[in-house]
């Protein structure tokens, strides 16, 4: 059963007709015939948990919306960047008037004055069809004034990033949104709270698949919707699977399904006949999983928000990438590390600088010429970034070195020992280097 | 930032207790316990950003039962601390009951110590050849809190520009650079002008401008001082010396009303035959008059003290003379003169240069006083109703308001602009009145316009208006006036009717309220204590004495009416800085010595008397003004010239009772300033701490509760402009030629060429275009040749004509004349 | 040249309603410069700047952050390659070689014809469909050399069939 990726039982249901004819807007109908009180309360209820990575409850944050203020926002993250995820890309080309509908609920809940949804600038061709759908909403009177003859007057905007993963934190998506450079804020005050939400108003940020979800709980209720999942993680989730599977792609299955289910019942299972040896569950930026082969009970671990920080990692956004026993896992640390390094916004000096150094140390083991101090060092660096920098993305850029160092450390010996490794055949012995931009090209000419 | 210290907290730092400002910054809390925790990115003048990680700290709160509200104990009996699980950064922690720190644990040095690392990663450690090197936060941090030796590779270093012009004045070094963004928020908060930004981002973040021109702002130079590394150098320093070689003197700019204490940083110089010389101008922090900031002008403009047009030997009859000779020529002349003898005074001269030039004056019968230029009236009325002890202009907020009218500041006295835009910011209103529209507009929270010679008018009616009323209602409310477009009657009687605006609503005597206006020079008020007013200029302008004593006054240049009655004066005495157009015309022309040469006072606008201090070796033969005035006197029998500066102050404040507790030793005086910045780790000894004295303010008649005497106010008549004729509307721009600015050589790509602003109705009635180069023809003067510049800022029928950059004079106040295209004649209409 | 142009302005009235501050603009409005002059030109820098009503530098500082606006000019066909891990596992590095070659421009470069710029860029959620990039801001995806060749030469048809 589908609750989110809809498109794929119902092909056609973007448009607005489709839409309406299967069911939809009648959570809005339902939200605004309540009190935006009973809304949260009843989001609440549902223990629906943030799909964007922290998993912090929807009805939750908000409810921390200050009743009083005159203007409140909703901004929806659909800056969807991190690497291994495209899971909010599909809701958004196949589901979109369900996004709506789910963005419309939370800015009744919250008395809100109007909607951003800040799609990443690549997604240009879905934003530029997103406005239509919005257009359609509001032409039939689900969006824009006297919503549902309410009363309340509430707009719906797309805006575009232009490029910049740190844009999906949530206060350095308000700074894009307000015409600046997308570099985080300092907290307190938080986005929810006067003076730290879009134009200083206070305002819910929530990723897209969690909104997505607010139309069914609210015609469904929230008892069935805790019927599904686990005990901490109600509900479905959308799985991206990526790597070494026959078959990549998202999966939208109930929380708590297993690893093993997920691979092979939904994903194909490993390519080419391969053992698999380790797994991105949460993208870039959560900590790797040692995988010993096919038949390691590592596989059983269920993908819920509890079970994954008992397995020492994070469910996150739920971006697994699968590696198989081909890859060379200092390779991989790299391709983690030049990420961050690129993504890094700059304004704290931990992940600035040391998302630079690690990047080079890595790139000298990469290359065979690293020594065992090497190994020590960066392992030193990514734990001096780790819980100092200003928003997560610090600890994000730590995470792939600590700990491809602390599963798989003999992949860096391999390295450091100048033996045949086999990332000569996964990967080039030397990572090709970041986009160059500007000063920085030139900065790093000779290299 | 002043905070009215209402309530205290009690928090706990490394397990001592202490009460503390509620709401206070942690690091400033902390610093003023004696506890600096480190930082690079903040900065108190500044809103925290949390940007470099160094301040971090454990930091807990003390639990309370909710119920009960009462400390929660644990089983030791000591309160229950709940910690952060992150370490925090206290600069953008405000300080709350119960709060409870920890700054030495191993977790907090290690955090130190890792952000040093972080940070010299990047870092070129070129210190030897940098221009911080020695007063550096970088490097004191360093060996305070940093690792010791590198674990970085050199070869994987960044290698970036060393030598990015960010415009004529300021250099970027790049390689230097910590992305602290003190500059871009000094740019951004403070100076109000938002022309630096980051580029690019993660290690590529480097600082840009994409001004046209350059980084052209008034207050650029104070990145510079902020920057904590040597990133940022000025263009005038840079590579002239290091900074431990410099000797600190204390002083006072002498190019604006509002007075801000400098430090001159001079050094033994072999280019000045060993004499030592001025280096650079750094400010010195005096919270009440400019912080920590100055302006450009004030930074660069020093070299006029030294400049190659400095009159170095006495001079009679265009001949070099001794000094002693050409004093007794002075005196000889003056003697022969009687009592019909006048002196007219520059308003940058010492208050005692003024005294003995008043008692020299005073000794021959004449009280002719004249102050120069003759363009802002009222002083009088600032000693009266002026600002009250104990104004802080960082004190306006909410509630609070200011008027400035008539005054371009921002040209005029740009670090009050740069405080009142502060004040704006933290809430107050500031409202921009004026005949035309300048980017003082900018900083206003509401403008209000007129009509040229409508000022006073507009001032006397305020009352019944709704700005009158709003105005008049504010908790705190400061008028600033300026005498643009005004003529000195009108200016007069602008000041009487925003003093009686001030009276009638209750805004005097009082800190925070009463009257200020941007008068020229930065010792304006001294010539009105000194007895000098520019009535009494006109009046010798209108009968020429016998002997005419001209100090510190650039008539010539300043003024195209003063050839017609100069030349009735008999004998000129000069007492002139400069080899200029007067010296030649003086039968006795006196070097005298600058403000960086000697001792001295000036008083500010707001009535602040402020010491400066001998800086710089002695040019040829100069001699401070107060000397050449007191031999002249003992050659005419009036008594001993005085041994020093310091005892013509004594006879000062024997005789003058505001100056009264002025003497030298009270007005060196230090008291603590907040922020703290001795051998801190805010600034590294980048901003100066102020050992030279914080000055001591007059009381105004106000303050001290005596009868206010404002005179009827003459409100004259809106001048008749003919037919055909237009406003002549002369102006102050802040970088110009006048002689104290022009040998800053550095400047004078920033000095426009001469110009003169029209409206663009105007402009296509008399046929020109931008850029047409036009003659401006006044009566009594010869012809003024400039660019036209047709814009949407000068009103209609009025010429806004720059002062100081053309060099033809221009007159001093507003006037009646005509404009046309050079080649084509005058349209006259009708 | 200019973003004043008739053509754009509905789009730049749209755009400044959806805001309740000019600023919030910037962005839309700098693609609308880059779409003007093909890239973030300095003339373009100061059309938003006076649209925004911000200091040009503070525009420039934002085309600088966000990797979508080029401060150099582009080839006709600007593409870029993803080759973040979830792609390179999938044989993306191997395919941006390979385009490279098959063009012979270096990183970041552009073939001498002016029509194709070819770098590789981070994760582009398409990670399903590798190896793919994306085209003036659109994604071709599932592609291999083969492919790639045949999409390349109908690209080259397009712009010759424009020019006529
Ligand atoms: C560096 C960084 C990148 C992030 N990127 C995204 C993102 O692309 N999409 C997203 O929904 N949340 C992202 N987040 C999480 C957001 O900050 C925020 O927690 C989330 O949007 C809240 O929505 P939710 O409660 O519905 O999950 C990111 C966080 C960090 C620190
Ligand atoms: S952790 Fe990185 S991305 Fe986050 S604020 Fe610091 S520099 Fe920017
Ligand atoms: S982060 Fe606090 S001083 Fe920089």
């Amino acid at each position: 059963m589908h609750i989110l990726l809809r498109g794929r039982d119902i092909s056609d249901i973007y448009k607005f007709d489709v839409y309406t004819a299967n069911g939809g807007y009648e959570g809005l109908k339902k939200a605004v015939s309540m009190k935006p009180s009973e809304v949260i309360d009843l989001v609440k209820a549902s223990n629906l948990r943030g799909r964007g990575g922290a998993g912090f409850s929807a009805g939750m944050k908000w409810s921390f919306i200050p009743q009083s203020e005159p203007i409140k926002y909703v901004a929806v993250n659909a800056d969807e960047s991190e690497a291994g995820t495209f899971k909010d890309r599909e809701i958004l080309e196949t589901n979109p008037h369900q996004l709506i509908e789910g963005a419309m609920i939370c800015a009744w809940a919250i008395q809100a004055t109007a909607v951003y949804i800040y799609l990443r600038g690549e997604f240009w061709d879905v934003a530029h069809a997103l406005d239509e759908r919005i257009a359609e909403a509001r032409k039939a009177g689900f969006v824009g004034d006297n919503v549902l003859g309410s009363g309340w007057n509430c707009n719906v905007y797309t805006h575009l990033g232009a490029g910049a993963y740190i844009c999906g934190e949530e206060s350095a998506l308000l700074e894009s949104l307000e015409g600046k450079l997308g570099q985080p804020r300092v907290r307190p005050p938080f986005p929810a709270q006067k003076g730290g939400g879009l134009y200083k108003e206070a305002t819910v940020v929530n990723n897209v698949e969690t909104l997505t979800n607010a139309p069914w709980i609210l015609v469904n209720g929230p008892d069935e919707y805790k019927k599904i999942g686990t005990e901490q993680s109600s509900g479905n989730k959308i799985f991206c699977v990526s790597g070494h599977v026959n078959k990549p792609g998202n999966y939208e299955l109930p929380l708590g399904t297993t690893f093993r289910e997920l691979l092979y019942t939904h994903a194909g299972g490993i390519a080419n006949g391969k053992q698999i040896k380790g797994i991105l569950p949460s993208g870039g930026s959560g900590p790797i999983m040692r995988v010993n082969g096919n038949d390691d009970p590592i596989l059983d671990t269920k993908l819920s928000y509890e079970d994954m920080a008992k397995a020492g990692t994070i469910l996150g956004s739920a971006s697994i990438i699968v590696m198989d026993e081909t890859v060379d896992m200092v390779w991989v640390a790299s391709k983690a590390i030049k990420f961050f390094k690129h993504e890094s916004c700059g304004k704290c000096t931990p992940c600035r600088e040391g998302t630079f150094w690690l990047d080079k140390v890595v790139d000298r083991i990469l290359s065979g010429k690293g020594q065992e101090s090497d190994v020590d060092l960066i392992n030193n660096i990514a734990k001096n970034m780790s819980g100092v920098t200003l928003c997560a993305l610090g600890d994000f850029a730590a995470n792939p070195i600590i700990h491809t160092i602390k599963n798989f450390p003999e992949d860096f010996k391999a390295h450091v020992e100048k033996k045949e490794v086999a990332a000569e055949k996964a990967a080039p012995a030397k990572a090709a280097p970041a986009p160059r931009r500007g000063k920085e090209a030139a900065a790093q000419a000779g290299d | 930032m002043v905070t009215n210290i209402t309530k205290t907290v009690t928090i706990y730092i490394d397990d001592v207790s202490y009460q503390v400002p509620a709401g206070a910054n942690l690091v400033d809390a902390a610093k003023a316990l004696g506890n600096d925790i480190p930082v690079f990115c903040y900065h108190p003048k500044m809103s925290p950003v949390g940007m470099c990680r160094m301040c971090l700290v454990e930091l807990g709160s003390i639990e309370k039962d909710r119920a009960t509200g009462e400390v929660v104990l644990d089983d030791k009996g000591q309160p229950k601390v709940r910690w952060f699980p992150k370490l925090q950064t206290a600069c953008t922690t405000n300080v709350s009951d119960g709060m409870t720190v920890r700054t030495n644990t191993k977790q907090v040095d290690q955090a130190r110590e890792n952000v040093v690392e972080f940070l010299l990663t990047s870092h070129p450690l070129d210190c030897p050849v940098c221009d911080k090197g020695g007063e550096c936060p970088l490097q004191n941090l360093t060996m305070e809190h940093g690792p010791g030796k590198t674990r970085m590779n050199f070869a994987d270093k960044m290698h970036l520009d060393k030598h990015v012009p960010l415009g004529d004045l300021i250099f970027l070094d790049e390689e230097r650079c910590i992305q602290c963004a003190r500059c871009i928020r000094f740019q951004d908060e403070v100076a109000g002008d938002d022309v630096l930004a980051f580029h690019e981002r993660g290690r590529s973040l480097q600082i840009i401008t994409n001004s046209e021109p350059g980084f052209d702002s008034y207050f650029s130079g104070n990145t510079t001082d902020i920057c904590p590394v040597g990133a940022l150098t000025t263009a005038d320093f840079r590579f002239g010396a290091r900074p431990w070689e410099l000797t600190n003197v204390p002083s006072i700019c002498p190019q604006c009303p509002v007075g801000c204490n400098t430090s001159l940083s001079t050094r033994l110089d072999r280019d000045a035959g060993g004499r030592a010389i001025i280096k650079r101008v750094m400010p010195r922090q005096n919270e009440q008059v400019n912080e920590i900031w100055i302006c450009d002008k004030g930074r660069f403009g020093h070299h006029f003290s030294r400049g190659a047009d400095r009159l170095q030997i006495p001079m009679t009859g265009n001949a070099p003379a001794s000094l002693t000779r050409a004093l007794q020529v002075a005196a000889d002349k003056l003697k022969a003169a009687g009592s019909d003898v006048a002196v007219i005074a520059g308003s940058s001269m010492s208050n005692e240069d003024l005294w003995a030039l008043k008692q020299l004056a005073n000794g021959l019968g004449s009280e002719r006083l004249g102050a120069w230029p003759p363009t802002h009236a009222g002083a009088d009325l600032v000693a009266q109703v002026g600002v009250g002890k104990g104004t802080n202009l960082s004190a306006l907020g909410k509630g609070d308001a200011v008027l400035i009218i008539a005054s371009d500041l921002e040209e005029e006295a740009p670090v009050w602009r740069l405080r009142i835009n502060q004040a704006r910011k933290r809430g107050a209103i500031v409202v921009v009145a004026n005949a035309r529209k300048t980017q003082m507009d900018e900083f206003a929270s509401e403008t209000a316009t007129f009509e040229y010679g409508e000022a006073p008018k507009f001032m006397a009616d305020i009352e019944a208006s709704d700005l009158g009323k709003k105005l008049a209602a504010a908790n705190n409310l400061i008028i600033l006036t300026g005498a643009d477009g005004l003529t000195l009657v009108e200016s007069r009687a602008l000041m009487q009717s925003a003093a009686n605006f001030l009276i009638k609503t209750g805004h005097i005597g009082k800190a925070n309220n009463g009257l200020m206006s941007a008068f020229p020079g930065s010792n304006a008020m001294g010539l009105y204590y000194m007895g000098f007013t520019p009535e009494a200029t006109l009046d010798i302008a209108q009968k020429p004495p016998k002997v005419l004593i001209v100090a510190q006054s650039d008539l010539i240049a300043d003024d195209p009416s003063v050839g017609e009655w100069l030349t009735k004066v008999e004998t000129i005495i000069s007492l002139t800085l400069f080899n200029d157009a007067l010296a030649g015309l003086a039968t006795v022309a006196l070097p005298i010595q600058s403000f960086a040469e000697r001792d001295g006072t000036f008083v500010n606008g707001e009535r602040r008397v402020q010491r400066f201090y001998t800086a710089q070796g002695p040019i040829g033969e100069a001699t401070p003004a107060w000397q050449v005035a007191g031999r002249i006197g003992e050659l005419l029998g009036q008594g001993k010239v005085k041994l020093s500066a310091a005892a013509v102050m004594l006879d000062i404040t024997k005789s003058v009772p505001a100056f009264e507790g002025a003497r030298y030793k009270e007005l060196a005086h230090v008291e603590p300033q907040f922020p703290m910045i001795q051998k801190d780790v805010y600034y590294g000894g980048t901003a100066y701490e102020n050992t030279g004295g914080l000055g001591v303010q007059i009381p105004t008649a106000a303050d001290q509760g005596e009868t206010l005497n404002v005179g009827e106010v003459f409100v004259p008549e809106t001048p008749k402009v003919g037919k055909g004729k237009m406003l002549i509307i002369p102006t102050q721009v802040l970088y110009n030629r006048e002689r104290t600015f022009q040998s800053s050589e550095l400047m004078h790509p920033r000095v426009a060429d001469p110009y003169a602003e029209i409206n663009s109705a105007d402009a296509k009635r008399l046929n020109i275009n931008n850029g047409d180069m036009v003659e401006i023809a006044i009566a009594g003067a010869s012809a003024i040749r400039v660019r036209a510049q047709v814009d949407g800022r000068a009103p209609k029928g009025a010429v806004i004509l720059p002062r100081h950059l053309a060099t033809n004079a221009v007159p001093l106040t507003a006037t009646v004349g005509s404009i046309s295209k050079v080649g084509q004649a005058a349209v006259v209409e009708g | 040249m200019s973003i004043h142009d008739e053509k754009y302005a509905k789009r730049i009235e749209a755009t400044f309603a959806k805001y309740p501050d000019k600023r919030s603009a910037v962005m839309p409005l700098l693609y609308i410069a880059q779409e003007e002059y093909g890239w973030v030109s300095p003339e373009g820098i100061e059309e938003v700047a006076q649209y925004c009503d911000m200091d040009p530098t503070q525009v420039k500082s934002i085309a600088g952050f966000y990797t979508m606006y080029s401060e150099q000019p582009k080839g006709k066909y600007w593409l870029q390659v993803c080759n973040d891990l979830p792609c390179a596992l999938r044989g993306a590095d191997e395919f941006h070689k390979q385009l490279k070659e098959y063009l012979n421009v270096e990183e970041g470069g552009t073939t001498a014809d002016g029509m194709f710029t070819v770098e590789h860029v981070m994760c582009l959620a398409a990670c399903d469909k590798a190896p793919m990039l994306q085209c003036n801001f659109h994604f071709v995806e599932n592609l291999d050399m083969e492919k790639m060749k045949a999409q390349i030469e109908q690209w080259r048809a397009e712009a010759k069939a424009e020019k006529k």
